[in-house]
């Protein structure tokens, strides 16, 4: 692509190097204001406004740390959250993404430019892709050269598996984490070519940035000790790696123990074990080198075999001495889910019940990579062909991050970036291999005449070949909006359908009900919900929630669970138990809205069921005979008596839903329900939304005595 | 307003203030609302004497209840009875409804706004007097007609208190069954409109009659000045009860030939209470369910109001309609929910009007003529009205001109884009506030057009300083040592 950009036509006045420059920053700059532009079509479509569950987190985050400074922030106990528990707020998240934007929002305020700090948050994450899209240029650049560059630049702007998680209004950690990734990467490299201090040091302060905004930090710092015993084992180690991690391993992990959510795990949890005993290893293998240039072979020998001895002993000990005393803390679920894709599934059910936790499909990789799938290993091939430091780094990271992402499908984001490189690189080399033949011959060519004779049609073979990748990229880049425009552009907040004369119809239901709790319940009110919901009701109803997207205390969320899974009677001493006010349930029978609280609702049974308490909530009591879900007359009867299933069919019964179908024909489970005629004894309807996709229940209060 | 008293005042605040060091603008400033402060205070200083001459032939009352305000119109025919020629005359409001007092207004035979004070009278402490000035004294012996309005809000109790979804809204209205007045009154009727055949009880004091939607008191015949008499209507009252518990009305100037308007609106249902459930079944089967309760409501904007926009603190309302009229816009408002009585909402309305309809200027000198408050909805009543008006950055000699006493509220700076100083922002308040107070406020200042240029500059400025830098920066050589060329190529 460069190659062609650099043989145009010249511009009369500049001199080619300036014309260079030129053309380099003409196209970095399109693609940076690209990627910033591809990402806004649900801000075009509906407004500007944060998506999903976990952006309305940080969204409350960052309005509270505007409002009331960092050290309050620092210091936040959140009693809205969590009831009766309540939640450490300064303690238990990453507030990079929050400070973030808390210090753009404070900059443009002090420069008079009146932004309102929910725009801020809705546009950070295309900024920041923006900045991606720089960095992935620099980084390639480092790799190969800067042609192959522009092309990753030009890619990442619009990969769909990044687009994904960096929309307008998708205001996550992912959003910025993947540019400080990209960041550290890049002064690694550099840190790695130069083996000077200062880029050590740089990579450190980008590393802390990176841990300060998210968890998945953990594969950056396995990464780049992977990196270095790589460099290891192909004797490639030198005084400049040692420079360049034993600063990075030293400062970065001062500076990351300054993030009170990451605490000691440095130095105590074992997915960082392999940095400290890399950061050894170094010392080791450096210490060697030095005795083997001072000592003849032989005492060397006995030397490095007696210490290696006493070394792996004691640290072997120590390790296990720290893991049963329980200094070390245990492998995590997460962390076993990334290494044996049944393991959540078949363990820890909450795990298991986020769809994006999900071992990733085949299509999927098609859907969010595109041509950069194929032209992957072409480009892992170019890496080898040409092996460097630099490159040993991209192939692992390649590597790793596909097995990851075929594990998880969030990960999916940290195998984008990669693949935008090494396609990046591939593309680059294939076009520049190719160009040249198409090109008129130059004087300079006439020494290698004869080799070039050989081939016939040299010229047309590279001419249709530029031809063919050339549409592989034009549809890539079709591909690309096609699938954030459709797939990805919509804020699940705000609902959108096509009425049958193709109008389109807003579903603002969500919005519609928390409104209605902010407004006219009160002040104090206890809501509780899935735990889906508990973001969205805390950052736009302002109301307490029992159990939110947070999800770290498990029988707080079973309790919930096994009230939504009860009997009335039963549902109530719970609700009672938790000084419930107000219930609100997700329903999308009226609609066809499918990812609505039945639908969640074995979840919430295997949930609710996985805990002692629990215990008496059985999954196999909610199916039918022949083992289905179903919530029509055949169902079985603990389902339809269950308190879900009363709040979700409350007078449904009476409604008709679509033409020639009875009453209480629920349009996603496609049948008409089987308990249509009950009362609610200890709940009342609040509130219902327009479409019934929300429905909100007020808990009436014990009845009085004698009457 | 007593004008001439606040001439006075102005000599004296000039006087007392030339020896303390202040900025002028603040000085100026200060001695403004200084006045505006005396000038209110002044007018409830006041004091009449009722005027044993005076006597209220006949009066035509018409008490309207159809909505949630009480409007009452009397339609006086005032005799002279004395010797000497009469230029004013009081009309009185009972104690125990002044507070409820929204508006009054008095308007002679040919529809003229006649000039209305308040007053007091020795004696009659509790209840409130206002003067109404004449244009022309009347002389002894003959009569003339005045029209008198008052606006009465909160005035109708919901009576029962709490209503389920199916239930009508009753209301009970208590007032006086004659007119109050510090005159004799020789003959009077009264028609209290309800709009309804939906009448519970009312007071029975003969004679009176009853039609559709109405009731006709009178006539009395000679009632002796200040006699109270209990009546009491209960009746079905389903028009909206909707008030506006705050509204900030934002009103920014640009010389760049637009004005911004923003309102940030909470409105509350303060009708009968809603009782239990809130059934969406119900209510969607059937469109007379929840009869008391408020779907939509209309708000009307000027004709030339444009990009308007309805939101809250969560987003967007996507539930409104807009229909462009010949002389307004019409905005049909669906908050998010239904408003039941004890429901509350808050919305932030916003819209665009070009400034040459409003903002007049010779040379410097800048007239802005706009709306106190505008059309929320009709029959609206709002507790209190903040209203702020964000003038261009320099603008000085701000004089503001209200057309019914308000409470001014310093003056304050806001900074926005390209701002280096900060825009004058003044603010003034006003409870109580019905449809009759829609009218224009009038604003002076002095804006030195050469400023228009500033923000402009400003942009060039910093644009050329930073390309300068980059030239600068480029062209230069900062580094301590000699880079080493040798690796290039």
């Amino acid at each position: 692509m460069t190659v062609e950009v650099q043989t145009k036509a010249k511009l009369p006045q500049l001199s080619s190097d300036k014309q260079l420059t030129f053309i380099k920053l003409a196209v970095l700059s399109m693609a940076a204001i690209l990627s910033f532009a591809t990402r806004l079509f649900s801000v075009l479509r509906f407004e500007s406004v944060i998506h999903e569950f976990d952006p309305y987190f940080n969204y409350r985050t960052t309005r509270y740390l505007t409002e009331e400074g960092f050290y309050n922030f620092h210091n936040w106990f959140d009693d809205r959250a969590w009831y009766p528990l309540g939640r450490i707020i300064g303690g238990t998240i990453y507030p990079g993404l929050m400070v973030t934007s808390a210090t753009l929002y404070n900059i443009m305020q002090f420069l008079n430019i009146t932004i309102d700090i929910r725009n801020v948050c809705v546009f950070l994450a295309p900024f920041f892709s923006s900045l991606t899209t720089i960095v992935t240029y620099l980084l390639t650049k480092e790799l190969k050269d800067e042609g192959s560059g522009l092309v990753a630049a030009a890619m990442i702007a619009i990969v769909p598996g990044y687009i994904s998680r960096s929309v307008a209004g998708s205001y996550d950690n992912e959003g910025i984490a993947i540019f400080c990734m990209l960041l550290t990467y890049y002064f690694w490299i550099k840190a790695v070519n130069t083996g000077t201090i200062l880029w050590a040091t740089m990579t450190a302060l980008a590393y802390f940035y990176m841990v300060s905004s998210w968890g998945g930090y953990v594969f950056l710092i396995n990464l780049i000790p992977l990196h270095v015993l790589a460099l290891m084992a192909l004797g490639r180690f030198s005084s400049r790696v040692y420079v360049a991690y034993s600063t990075l391993y030293c400062v970065g992990t001062i500076l990351s123990m300054q993030i009170s959510f990451v605490g000691f795990q440095p130095v105590q949890s074992s997915e960082h074990m392999l940095a400290l005993g890399t950061f050894g290893l170094c010392q080791l293998y450096a210490f060697a080198q030095y005795l083997r240039a001072h000592l003849s072979p032989a005492n060397f020998e006995l030397l490095f075999k007696a210490l290696c001895t006493t070394l792996l002993a004691t640290l072997g000990t120590a390790a296990a001495v720290l893991t049963i005393t329980g200094k070390i803390s245990p492998w995590t679920g997460r962390f076993y889910s990334l290494l044996d894709p049944s393991y959540a599934k078949n363990h820890i059910p909450i795990i298991a019940s986020v769809s994006e936790h999900q071992p990733t499909s085949w299509s999927s990789f098609y859907f969010d990579l595109q041509v950069l799938v194929f032209l992957f290993p072409a480009g892992l091939y170019f890496c080898f062909s040409k092996l460097t430091d630099a490159n040993i780094f991209i192939i692992l990271y390649g590597v790793l991050s596909i097995y990851f992402a075929g594990v998880m499908v969030r990960l999916m984001l940290v195998l984008a970036p990669v693949m935008c490189i090494v396609s990046g690189l591939a593309a680059s080399s294939l076009l520049s291999l190719h160009v040249k033949d198409i090109e008129p011959k130059v004087e300079k060519h006439e020494k290698k005449k004869k080799h070039e004779n050989n081939l016939v049609f040299r010229s047309e073979v590279g001419a249709v070949f530029v031809c063919v990748l050339g549409c592989l990229l034009i549809s890539y880049v079709f591909h690309c909006t096609w699938v954030t425009s459709e797939a990805y552009s919509s804020p699940s907040i705000v609902l959108s359908a096509r009425a049958h004369d193709g109008s389109r119809i807003i579903f603002d239901d969500f919005r519609e009900a928390y409104t209605w709790l902010k407004m006219n319940t009160k002040e104090d009110a206890k809501v509780m919900s899935w735990w889906d919901y508990g973001y969205q009701i805390t950052a736009m109803a302002n109301r307490t929630v029992i159990v939110d997207n947070n999800t770290w205390n498990n029988t707080h969320i079973s309790r919930v669970g096994q009230a939504m899974a009860s009997t009335e009677e039963k549902a109530y001493e719970i609700m009672q138990e938790l000084d419930v006010d107000y219930v609100l349930v997700i329903f999308g029978g009226l609609v066809g809205y499918s990812s609505d609280d039945i639908n969640k609702f074995l979840w919430m049974v295997r949930i609710g069921g996985s805990t002692e308490r629990g215990a008496h909530i059985k999954e196999a009591d909610y199916y039918t005979g022949a083992g289905e879900f179903r919530v029509d007359s055949d169902g079985s009867s603990t389902l339809l008596n269950c308190l879900m299933y009363k709040m979700s069919y409350y007078k449904f019964g009476l409604v008709y839903t679509e033409g020639g179908r009875p009453p209480g024909f629920d349009r996603v489970r496609g049948a008409e329900i089987g308990n249509k005629d009950f009362n609610l004894d200890v709940l009342e309807e609040a509130y219902t939304t327009e479409h019934w996709l929300v429905r909100i229940y007020k808990v009436k209060p014990l009845p009085n005595r004698g009457v | 307003m007593a004008c001439t008293s606040a001439n006075v005042v102005k000599c004296h605040c000039q006087k007392k203030w030339s020896s303390v060091t202040m900025p002028a603008m603040a000085k100026i400033q200060f001695c403004f609302t200084f006045i505006l402060f005396i000038a209110i205070n002044c007018a409830s200083v006041n004091v009449d004497n009722i005027s044993s001459d005076v006597k209220f032939k006949n009066v035509d009352r018409t008490i309207d209840l159809s909505s949630q305000l009480v409007k009452i119109s009397q339609k006086i025919t005032l005799e002279n009875s004395g010797k000497s020629p009469v230029k004013s005359f009081l009309v009185a409001v009972e104690a125990s409804s002044k507070n409820n007092l929204a508006y009054i207004g008095a308007k002679d035979s040919s529809g003229k706004d006649l000039r209305v004070s308040e007053t007091t009278v020795k004696g009659h402490d509790s209840a409130k007097f206002w003067r109404v000035d004449l244009k022309d004294a009347l002389n002894a012996g003959s009569t003339v007609v005045v029209t008198s309005e008052t606006v009465f809000t909160k005035a109708l109790q919901p009576y029962p208190t709490a209503i389920t979804q199916q239930e009508d809204q009753l209301v009970k209205y208590t007032g006086n069954l004659y007119v109050y007045s510090p005159y004799q009154v020789t003959s009077q009727k009264t028609n209290v409109v309800v709009v309804t055949k939906g009448i519970e009880s009312f007071s029975k004091v003969k004679p009176f009659s009853q039609q559709d939607g109405a009731i006709q008191y009178g006539p009395y015949p000679n009632v002796a000045p200040f006699t109270e008499k209990e009546l009491s209507v209960h009746y079905k009252n389903n028009s909206p009860f909707l008030t506006v518990t705050r509204i900030e009305r934002l009103i920014e100037v640009s010389h760049w030939g637009n004005i911004a308007i923003e309102e940030l609106i909470e409105v509350e249902h303060t009708g009968a209470k809603l009782k239990g459930p809130f059934s969406r079944y119900d209510y969607q089967q059937d469109l007379h369910s929840g009869p008391a309760s408020v779907r939509s409501y209309k708000t009307l904007l000027p004709a030339s109001a444009s990009d308007v926009y309805y939101r809250d603190t969560n987003g967007n309302i996507s539930t409104s309609n807009m229909k462009v009229k010949k002389d307004s816009v019409e905005l049909d408002l669906r908050p998010r929910y239904p408003l039941f009585g004890g429901w509350k909402t808050h919305y932030t309305l916003g819209y665009n009007v070009p400034s040459y309809e409003y903002l007049y200027h010779s040379g410097n000198e800048y007239l802005l003529k706009m709306r106190v408050i505008d059309h929320i909805f009709d029959d609206m009543q709002v507790d209190e009205l903040t209203t702020k008006i964000i003038l261009p950055e320099g603008s000085v000699g701000i004089k503001l001109n209200v057309p019914y006493p308000v409470t001014r509220l310093a003056d304050s700076l806001h900074y926005t884009y390209l701002d280096t100083k900060g825009r004058p922002v003044i603010t003034f308040k006003k409870s109580n506030v019905v449809e009759n107070h829609i009218q224009d406020f009038q604003l002076r200042y002095t804006f030195p057009r050469l400023l228009m240029f500033q923000e402009p500059l400003l942009v060039v400025g910093f644009l050329y300083a930073l390309f300068l830098l980059v030239i600068i920066y480029v062209r230069l050589d900062f580094s301590i040592h000699k880079a080493e060329h040798q690796h290039k190529d």
